[in-house]
């Protein structure tokens, strides 16, 4: 059912202000006579300062109709500031809300603002999780993970790791996983990466490319690691090479590990062999890249000639 | 989804005409409600269809050219800066105290400022100067840029590069890319936002929202367009090094990612196939040589290709110079095969109906990768070159950038 307010007794005391347009106007937007009356009388509130329930239940209401009204966002929470609202009963409206409008991010940025005030991050894990079931990818969820792990530093915490392990289950090819796990275990970190943490590190990533060795994410991943500790990427030389060896060019199981093989040959100064691998990706292997391929085996010449 | 063989890759350029036009000249469906606070985006992807289209002028009359400066202008604030809508303008009720409920706004400006070039107006009315000086108050401490200033000067919004980008172009309009005061008015720091870029890099080579967030195709190209704009991007060979901070600090890894945004996943459902249950043998994979004549280009690692992101991946890979290490024949197929629709504009996927933002975007692609029939384009700027001239040509920008030399 449409609400409407200029029957509504509540409101008989506001003069809405109608949308200043006129002439030949751009983009305009046949709005529902629901919204166009919702928005008159946000702008009279708006123009008067008013702070009151029922201007929270005006927000609420524009929102359900345009959760992407940035202002209306705004003006919410300098309202639920202004009249010392629990923010709590704020929580327990923006869950179904954020269900609801998934793809939404002024949801996030309001919600940061409002667990900020509160100071605790009590149910904002389990809450993640919930809109993670429905979306598994969603940028701005994970964004609002990270703020929530920095923000009451969750660093040290084994449990989110282990939560990142259980999300890693349920799909291995999920980058956003991937993403946060590089981020709980390099993104607190001071100083040097100990071998023992790399160690444990590598053989993680290592163990998912052997249950899908074409998926991107872990081989990123293996990268990411090496670059994060100093380390040459012929470390992994002799894994890569269990998904691609050039002396087997018909059985590279690997896109990735080819790619990998190439680097670290032209880390070697083996410009032939990486050559080989580049080409076998170009021609049989990863043909939709095949330019790019081209392009690194011309580079690999160009740079001996400056040698 | 896929066209006859002789409808194949081609196209409609009458069909996009009459889409761009129809989004001009009547009002659009409800829908588009959830646009309602970023009109002059939608006003600027229409209008710049219609420019890349070589249509505009014939579209407008001279009426109706100047109404639509006359509405662009009443978005301005009297402080300086753009609203990117009507919708928060109170008109005289407006005073010192409800003035934060109604801010100028980071993309509101940058359209803005656009949607008038597309018009044909010289800017000589925008508050250049309160706009410049309302520019630094929207760059936080650590360096990046918000969307409005809110309640006791709080910078609200984001602050990943989306803004940044919006801001550095605001500043190349109205400055051009000279570094240091003008007309009194101090720059934005430019060295901080640069090392903000820097530090969104991301350990695959890409670059996200901010420092350890996921890298994504959107953030990518917002950043490496900024740096252009900024003049801040990694020096060519052919290019004399200084001491000035740049961006993106591993070029090789960043084209790497770029590249490999390319997926053969062109529809819904084709995500998990094969390699959840073992199977990793890649030559078995769908790449025989008819599926390999349409590529597809997706914003993150393992997602789905989508019409957009034929944009945010190609341009920063024009911007960088590095546009031919994509086969744009292939995507240009895909995009004219896959998601042009057949009463023009492009969707999001293939089969879906077509949206503004899509079908700019997929239009813009085809004008960057040379379409014979669309005008050429400048991909830092996401508009024709020759409005991009124009923006050059503007006599009093002209005595500012002259000042450099």
């Amino acid at each position: 059912m449409p609400r409407f307010y200029h029957d509504d007794p509540a409101w008989s005391d506001v003069t809405p202000i109608p949308q200043l347009e006129s002439g030949q106007v751009l983009a305009g937007i046949s709005y529902t006579a629901e919204y166009s009356e919702a928005m008159s009388y946000l702008r009279a509130v708006m123009a008067a300062n008013e702070y009151s329930t029922r201007v929270l239940d005006l927000t609420e209401h524009i929102i359900s109709l345009n959760p992407a009204h940035y202002t209306v966002w705004l003006y919410r929470a300098q309202t639920l500031s202004a009249l010392n609202r629990n923010l709590r009963e704020e929580i327990k409206w923006l869950n179904p809300t954020a269900l609801k409008h998934l793809k939404n991010y002024q949801i996030w940025h309001h919600r940061q603002t409002i667990i900020d005030r509160l100071g605790s991050c009590d149910g904002e894990q389990e809450f993640v999780e919930q809109m993670l079931e429905k979306d598994a990818k969603n940028y701005h969820v994970w964004s609002y993970r990270q703020w929530v792990v920095r923000r009451f530093g969750l660093f040290g915490d084994e449990g989110e790791r282990k939560w990142c392990e259980g999300m890693m289950e349920r799909d291995v090819r999920n980058n956003s996983v991937w993403n946060h796990r590089f981020f709980v275990v390099f993104g607190g970190l001071k100083g040097e990466v100990e071998e023992g943490l790399l160690k444990r590190e590598l053989e993680y990533a290592q163990d998912a490319v052997r249950k899908a060795p074409q998926n991107e994410c872990p081989w990123n991943y293996i990268r990411g690691v090496l670059r994060q500790a100093k380390k040459p990427m012929s470390t992994v030389k002799e894994f890569a090479k269990e998904f691609a060896d050039l002396e087997k060019p018909d059985e590279v199981r690997s896109t990735h590990a080819l790619d990998l093989l190439a680097d670290i040959y032209e880390e070697e100064k083996k410009n032939d062999e990486a050559k080989t691998a580049l080409d076998l990706l170009a021609n049989k292997y990863d043909p939709i890249r095949a330019k790019y391929w081209e392009y690194r085996a011309r580079s690999l010449d160009s740079a001996a000639v400056e040698a | 989804m896929a066209p006859d063989a002789e409808e194949s890759g081609i196209l409609k350029i009458s069909k996009h005409v009459s889409y761009w036009r129809r989004n001009l000249k009547t009002y659009l469906p409800h829908h588009y409600t959830g646009t309602d606070s970023n009109r002059m985006l939608l006003a600027f992807f229409i209008l710049s269809a219609l420019d890349l289209l070589g249509d505009l002028d014939a579209a407008l009359t001279d009426e109706e050219r100047h109404e639509y400066v006359e509405w662009v202008y009443n978005c301005q604030i009297p402080d300086g800066g753009f609203r990117p809508s009507p919708g928060t303008y109170v008109g005289t009720a407006r005073n010192q105290q409800n003035a934060v409920w109604d801010p100028a706004h980071i993309p509101g400006t940058f359209f803005s400022l656009l949607v008038l070039v597309l018009l044909g107006d010289d800017l000589k009315r925008v508050k250049r100067k309160e706009t410049l000086i309302w520019l630094n108050r929207m760059q936080r401490p650590d360096g990046s840029f918000g969307e409005t200033i809110g309640q006791a000067g709080r910078v609200e919004g984001g602050n990943d590069t989306r803004f940044g980008y919006m801001a550095t172009g605001i500043r190349w309009i109205l400055r051009g890319d000279i570094e240091g005061h003008v007309d009194d008015v101090p720059d934005i720091d430019v060295d901080k936002f640069v090392q903000c870029v820097r530090d969104s890099e991301t350990y695959d080579g890409g670059i996200s929202e901010a420092p350890f967030h996921e890298a994504h195709a959107g953030f990518a190209c917002c950043a490496v367009s900024a740096l252009a704009l900024l003049d801040r991007l990694p020096v060519q060979t052919s290019q004399q090094k200084d001491q000035r901070l740049r961006g993106i600090t591993d070029l090789p890894s960043t084209l790497h990612w770029l590249v490999s945004r390319q997926t053969l996943t062109l529809e819904e459902g084709e995500e998990d196939e094969g390699e959840q249950n073992g199977d990793a043998n890649p030559s078995k994979g769908a790449q025989s040589q008819q599926d390999l004549s349409m590529v597809g280009m997706n914003g993150r690692c393992n997602k789905i290709a989508d019409t957009c992101y034929a944009y945010w991946v190609c341009a920063p890979l024009d911007v960088l110079g590095h546009l031919h290490l994509v086969d744009t024949q292939r995507i240009r197929l895909w995009l004219l095969d896959m998601t042009q629709h057949f009463i023009g504009g492009f969707g999001k996927l293939p089969g879906d109906p077509p949206d503004i933002y899509h079908s700019y975007l997929g239009l813009f692609t085809l004008a960057m990768f040379g379409e014979p029939r669309l005008k050429e384009a400048d991909a830092a700027l996401c508009i024709s070159k020759a409005a991009k001239e124009r923006i050059e040509s503007l006599p009093w920008r002209k005595a500012i950038v002259e000042q450099k030399i």
